[in-house]
């Protein structure tokens, strides 16, 4: 086994510890966080990118990042958002909090994690069918908002303000302030 | 409710968002952009290439996605080893079934484990669709300031944020 695999078991149990202790790998707090009763995960989840995207521009600039842009197509990306979406709102699950919800020991996470894999076998399989169909046609090309602004650190101030506000207007608009401990 | 001196801990939203960017940051300079719904796909493959090789083969996506001895697959079964460890440490309350799920639709168990199954399968399928998921497209891709993940990441809030409040009505909200 190479190094590769021992790099990605330490960074997924890091991330696994981390999304358990702010609650994310539980459906109850990812719920009150869709009905606006419960401001943590979603606050958490934008200050995460802040964060990263302002590290990445360190990466780069140190020259070791590895960078992979997926490509954007407006129909099979926007259809699989609001599919997601659905899929989200009504179980609580993400596929990576499915993850470490099941090593939490949570039982319906384990289901998640069975149907996830169904899906995506079912995706796979009609992988030839969806791609040319929904993808392709509508692909507009790795674009970046550093396409938009002219440089990468610009568009790094802009993402940070965006999310910022993104940020401040969850903290408001939101209900719950304390954590979603039940008063 | 009557449960006042076993209110879950959990960490504040802030610090947790600088431990896990700087987690996204150590992945960016030893691998490269991390994602999850992957390594559904490379479990899949690795399980069906025992059996049915040829297929997995002929398969393009399964072609264009590593097997079970890949960073990927690593990454979400550390997830899994790191939700466990947190929660063998901590003091957040597991339940099967969420309490605003029981308040709504009581306390089967048949029915929230197929309805978790549901949600699996379709959240699986639309990151495939996709090429990512909440983190492999929306956190990875903003990150990198992919227009791809911002697009996706409006959507998958927006809509959930509906379906949650057609899903619940006004459960917990008299609390």
């Amino acid at each position: 086994m190479g190094s590769e695999i021992w790099l990605g078991l330490l960074s997924g149990i890091a991330f696994g510890f981390v999304i358990q202790r702010v609650g994310a790998s539980n459906a109850d707090k990812m719920a009150r966080a869709h009905l606006m009763m419960e401001s943590d995960i979603p606050k958490f989840m934008l200050m995460a990118v802040i964060l990263s995207a302002v590290g990445l521009l360190g990466l780069e600039a140190a020259g070791v990042a590895n960078t992979r842009v997926l490509p954007t197509s407006l129909v099979a990306t926007g259809v699989a958002g609001i599919l997601f979406g659905i899929g989200w709102g009504f179980c609580g699950y993400c596929p990576g909090t499915t993850w470490a919800a099941v090593g939490e020991g949570r039982l319906d996470a384990v289901f998640a994690l069975i149907g996830g894999l169904a899906g995506a076998a079912f995706f796979a399989h009609l992988h030839e069918f969806f791609i040319p169909l929904l993808y392709d046609p509508f692909n507009v090309g790795q674009i970046t908002l550093a396409d938009w602004t002219g440089s990468r650190p610009a568009a790094v101030v802009l993402l940070v303000f965006i999310f910022g506000l993104c940020i401040g207007a969850i903290h408001f608009l939101w209900k719950g302030k304390n954590g979603g401990q039940t008063p | 409710m009557d449960k006042k001196n076993t209110s879950p801990i959990y960490w504040p939203w802030l610090p947790a968002a600088f431990a896990l960017a700087g987690i996204i940051v150590f992945i960016f300079a030893t691998f490269g952009p991390p994602a999850s719904s992957s390594g559904f796909v490379s479990l899949i493959k690795g399980a069906v290439q025992t059996v049915a090789p040829g297929y997995v083969e002929n398969n393009p996506h399964y072609a264009t996605m590593p097997d079970t001895g890949s960073w990927l697959f690593a990454f979400v079964l550390g997830m899994a080893i790191g939700g466990f460890a947190a929660g063998r440490t901590g003091r957040i309350q597991v339940r099967d079934i969420p309490e605003i799920w029981e308040k709504r639709f009581g306390n089967s168990r048949i029915k929230r484990f197929a309805a978790t199954f549901a949600g699996g399968f379709i959240i699986l399928f639309a990151s495939r669709l996709a090429g990512g998921c909440t983190l492999g497209l929306f956190i990875s891709g903003s990150t990198q300031l992919a227009v791809s993940g911002l697009y996706f990441g409006v959507l998958i809030f927006a809509v959930a944020m509906v379906t949650a409040h057609l899903v619940y009505g006004n459960t917990g909200k008299e609390e």
